[in-house]
């Protein structure tokens, strides 16, 4: 109604009241300086008006705001060492949290770069990776039949897209380039994709369902990050030809910067490709065979649909499209037809591949730096309550003088806040810097970072708003002993006083600290000897002296019987180079992240009755593969030279095998096949040591190697399409004499002399590959003992000042003590005896958080139990070793008090 | 010189919207003119007299704006609202009744000899 008067309008009025007034007197006819005083005189004293109206206004609130912070800062200037601590230790806490939570935020909540993402929607978890051939029952993979009898079926959607699930590698090389074709990721989408996502062309035009045709013409999108890294955001590029494993394909597009697919991956597409091109590109048969499942799905309901409605409708198609496939998937699978089901879950923010890898991790980092924080606030709260101690005086003179309890305890709060948002502004920094190397420590080995460090928006709201909390979490104790000061004590000499150590609020806090850290330091203990499990377990072959170089014949063209001359040719050659003992391939190598797996028909056993019930892993090897990755062969032989195409058809199986299926029987000479009723395909002339294939923290699966060559002519299209693929092996495997050195040059020059068309994807030392396969473990790790020894040191930080200044407050009384006649001994063992009765309770309150931590844990440990009372009692007798240390120099200090002298004080 | 009196508690939000039903007015005009009115028996204390109108202005009983004054200054001119003359009409007829019944118990006035 009306608007907040200005101070300076109110003494404009007065002084044209003054003027008014002037001019009145002088017209009665006073001269003109009488005139003015008298009209001072009438008007009282003006700053005491000016005042009056000011009080009443917010205009002093923000006032004594600004005050408050002017004074905060002179407080803060005159304590440099103090501040310092404070920021320190406040950048560190909320800079660990936010470095966290930029992970967290990337990974978990942040939406895809696309119009109105909260009308998207996926099928399933994807849960199923790659190529699927079985009963999904929770169907998240579709095959491109599917996709289509879902698309012209379901109502509830505006579009309906589709996409490769697992983006791979092409080679690709532009038409006329000088340069070898180099290996790219490429996807390939359905020709409604990037109208789904709504999401329009940088430059040129997005696929649209005109390429989505074996007839159109082959086109592509490049995504803005591979124009600009790898052409220089080369104009010419747009509308230029381009090799994509040997097919001419011209690209259209650029996609936006900021769009980086339908999820976060580390594989992020550097190519999308129309479905149509798949049978061109990737020499394939994925798009025409409805058995082969590799499909994503991402639909844009209409507004206002119903998501359950969808649902059911998808449900029922799935299992009519099954239905009507009966006769080629056989019984078994038809039986379990009415088990399928189909979710719809949100995509707002992509399909969660990366979810499901880290969220787990990103959310137990998170409490964990939480928890760092709540030591910071608890260690800071601790600093400014001694400081409060030494500042009693002032406040008590400051009340005596009439200054509000309510401003001293506003001024107290506006001090933490400040601190709180200057280690805020310097946490940032170091968040910026953290989840840089977090990131690099996360995505060790990956090509592409798919996360950002720079902070945006959310999470710098995220850090004022943790500094804010954190100030105001620190800054209570504090204030609300500035509340509590006496102004007599301004009169009596404050200060002087023989109460025990310390006063409650910092006992409380040492004692919570104390707890933290066991809980800390005992999850850092866990994860610890969890990972060095991890990694010192026995692997079944050695990592030491190996490397794998992955190739793709596929990719380069070759034709089915130019395989095994090849294959032949790499392992001759590659033989010959310096300092390798032996050359083997297979269709992956151990720890390469790749796994193949089937279910198996045991002659003489009956068949899976559901899928995954008779589950292995199978790989196809050359000979000398078990000596080259060094995996001991327990009975029989292995995979020889003479096991060729044409010979008998062979398997060495593992332990695990034998002890599944053969429990009572001798293993060799025994038979089995992929499918029914092809029970006697393979027989078993070997048993190899179990080794572990895929990842590390599972136990070794049943697994079976064939001899490369060996094809069964199974009478099913989807597992014949796997029989065809899976004689392209992509590992080759080399041992070395010694270690291996630097030997890249000398592999590619090999591959270069065997085929100049034969991209050579990776090459890495076996070790290498092993460790990658533990990061986000080891980061876990590495991570929570880096936080659980910052606690542990303000813990002791804390224990060290609470006992200091209680030794400094008692020393009057410590010196009558010690004059009735205390030895030192006695003065050193009270001081240690009341250190010890803080970390004791902090220890009992800290047992069963631990323990609790633990059980959340305990899913994420391997070998090792939650609950290790060894790793428990370590952890505490860590901290009462550097309690020990914290309070010893106190304590010395207590005891080396001359009597004499602290009496005479005062 | 007459004799002059201070204002009662509570009288001078009344005298000021009483003023102010002749037209706008500014503080100095205001207190002026009481001053007249009364035939300088009442005599308005200048520093009472913004807080006062800050807070018939918080009311709403007035409002303000910057003018110029007769004699050509800047001045701040308060002017009546609705609500205020409503303010002052029960104001008035419950200070007439009071100064009525007061009047009745001192009698009529005795002068001094």
């Amino acid at each position: 109604m009306f608007h907040r008067r200005k101070p300076e309008d109110f003494s404009a009025e007065l002084r044209a009241h003054l003027a008014l007034e002037a001019d009145r007197l002088r017209d009665e006819g006073l001269n003109d300086i009488e005139a003015r005083r008298q009209a001072h005189l009438n008007l009282g004293n003006l700053m005491n008006q000016e005042e009056r109206f000011y009080e009443a206004s917010r205009w002093a609130w923000l006032d004594q705001l600004r005050q408050d912070i002017r004074y905060s800062f002179r407080q803060l200037r005159r304590a440099p060492a103090f501040t310092l601590t404070a920021v320190l230790t406040l950048s560190l806490g909320i800079g660990a949290t936010t470095a966290i939570f930029t992970l967290i935020h990337a990974v978990l909540l942040k939406s895809l770069p696309v119009a109105r993402p909260e009308q998207l929607y996926t099928a399933g978890d994807a849960k199923h990776i790659g190529v699927y051939s079985g009963m999904a029952v929770d169907w998240d993979i579709f095959s491109y039949d599917l996709y289509r009898h879902l698309q012209d079926h379901t109502d509830g959607f505006e579009q309906l897209a589709a996409f490769q699930g697992d983006p791979r590698r092409i080679g690709v090389r532009r038409t006329g380039s000088p340069q070898a074709a180099e290996s790219y990721i490429a996807q390939y989408i359905s020709g409604n994709y990037f109208s789904t996502f709504g999401v329009p062309a940088f430059a040129g035009r997005v696929l649209n369902a005109d390429d989505d045709h074996p007839s159109a013409a082959p086109a592509a999108m490049i995504s803005y990050r591979t124009w600009q890294q790898k052409y220089a955001l080369d104009p010419s590029v747009l509308g230029a030809p381009f090799q994509m494993n040997g097919t001419p394909v011209t690209i259209v597009g650029v996609a936006p910067p900021d769009f980086f697919g339908d999820a976060l991956r580390t594989n992020a597409p550097d190519f999308w490709l129309s479905l149509a091109m798949e049978p061109t590109v990737n020499h394939g048969n994925w798009v025409t065979n409805p058995q082969l499942h590799w499909l994503y799905l991402m639909g844009r309901i209409k507004p206002g649909a119903n998501i359950r409605a969808i649902e059911a409708q998808m449900q029922v198609e799935v299992r009519q499209w099954l239905t009507s496939r009966v006769s080629v998937l056989g019984p078994t699978a038809a039986a379990q037809i009415p088990h399928q089901t189909l979710h719809l879950r949100r995509a707002a923010s992509g399909i969660g591949l990366m979810r499901a890898n880290y969220s787990t991790g990103l959310e137990l980092l998170m409490a964990i730096s939480g928890f760092v924080l709540l030591i910071v606030c608890a260690n800071l709260a601790n600093l400014m309550l001694v400081r409060g101690m030494a500042r009693r005086r002032e406040t008590s003179i400051s009340l005596a003088l009439g200054a509000a309890r309510s401003r001293l305890t506003r001024q107290a709060l506006t001090e933490s806040v400040l601190l709180a948002f200057i280690g805020g502004a310097a946490g940032v920094a170091i968040a910026f810097a953290g989840t840089r190397t977090l990131l690099a420590m996360v995505f060790t080995g990956a090509s592409y970072i798919p996360i950002s460090p720079k902070p945006d928006l959310a999470v710098l709201a995220f850090a004022f708003a943790a500094s804010l909390i954190t100030g105001l979490v620190f800054g209570v104790a504090p204030a609300w002993a500035a509340n509590r000061a006496n102004p007599l004590d301004a009169l009596r000499g404050a200060g002087r006083t023989s109460e025990r150590s310390g006063s409650t609020p910092q006992r409380t806090l040492v004692v919570m600290q104390a707890a933290l850290s066991l809980v800390l330091l005992a999850a850092a203990g866990l994860l610890t000897q969890s990972l060095r499990n991890l990694a010192a377990q026995k692997f079944g072959f050695a990592p030491d002296g190996r490397v794998s170089v992955r190739i793709d014949p596929n990719l380069a063209g070759y034709k089915l019987d130019q395989l095994e001359p090849l294959y032949q040719r790499i392992k001759e050659r590659l033989s010959h180079i310096p300092g390798v003992m032996s050359a083997s391939y297979s269709l992956y190598s151990p720890m390469s992240g790749s796994s193949w797996t089937t279910d198996v028909s045991i002659d003489g056993q009956p068949p899976a009755a559901v899928d995954g019930q008779n589950l292995c892993a199978w790989t196809r090897i050359g000979s000398d593969y078990f000596d080259t990755v060094g995996t001991r062969i327990l009975r029989g032989r292995p995979i020889l030279d003479s096991d060729t195409a044409t010979s008998r058809h062979v398997a060495v199986v593992n332990e695990q095998f034998a002890r599944r299926f053969f429990p009572n029987q001798d293993p060799i000479g025994q038979h089995f096949g992929a499918r029914e009723k092809f029970e006697k395909a393979y027989e078993i002339v070997g048993i190899a040591e179990d080794a572990k294939y895929y990842k590390p923290e599972q136990p070794v699966m049943p697994m079976y190697f064939i001899p490369r060559p060996q094809v069964t002519p199974y009478d099913n299209a989807g597992t014949m399409s796997f029989e065809a693929r899976s004689l392209y092996v992509n590992d080759i495997v080399l041992r070395f004499a010694g270690r291996a050195g630097s030997v890249d040059e000398e592999i590619r020059r090999a591959f270069a002399e065997i085929d100049p068309n034969l991209t050579v994807i990776w090459i890495q030392r076996f070790d290498k590959q092993v460790a990658n396969q533990f990061s986000q473990p080891a980061l876990i790790a590495r991570l929570t003992s880096l936080f659980g020894i910052t606690a542990l040191l303000l813990a002791s930080i804390g224990l060290y000042g609470v006992t200091s200044y209680s030794v400094a407050r008692r020393s009057k009384e410590i010196g009558i003590r010690v004059a009735l006649g205390a030895d030192r001994k006695q003065v050193v063992a009270m001081v240690l005896r009341n250190a010890y009765t803080l970390i004791a309770i902090g220890l009992a309150l800290g047992i069963p958080l631990a323990l609790a931590m633990g059980r959340v844990m305990g899913s994420k440990l391997y070998g090792i139990s939650w609950y290790s009372p060894a790793i428990l009692a370590g952890a505490g007798i860590i901290l009462a070793a550097f309690a020990l240390v914290a309070t010893i120099a106190p304590a010395r200090r207590a005891a080396s008090l001359d009597p004499i002298q602290t009496l005479r004080d005062d | 010189m007459s004799t002059r009196v201070p204002l009662l508690q509570g009288t001078l939000d009344l005298l000021i919207l009483r003023t102010l039903i002749f037209g706008p007015q500014h503080g100095q005009g205001i207190a002026r003119s009481i001053q007249q009115q009364s035939e300088d028996v009442l005599l308005v204390e200048h520093g009472a007299l913004y807080p006062a109108l800050q807070r018939l202005e918080a009311k709403g009983w007035i409002t303000a704006k910057w003018d110029i004054s007769s004699n050509n200054r800047k001045a701040r001119f308060y002017t009546l609202t609705r609500l205020g003359r409503k303010q002052l009409a029960a104001e008035s007829s419950q200070w007439r009744a009071l100064a009525n019944a007061i009047g009745r118990i001192l009698g009529p006035e005795t002068t001094k000899s």
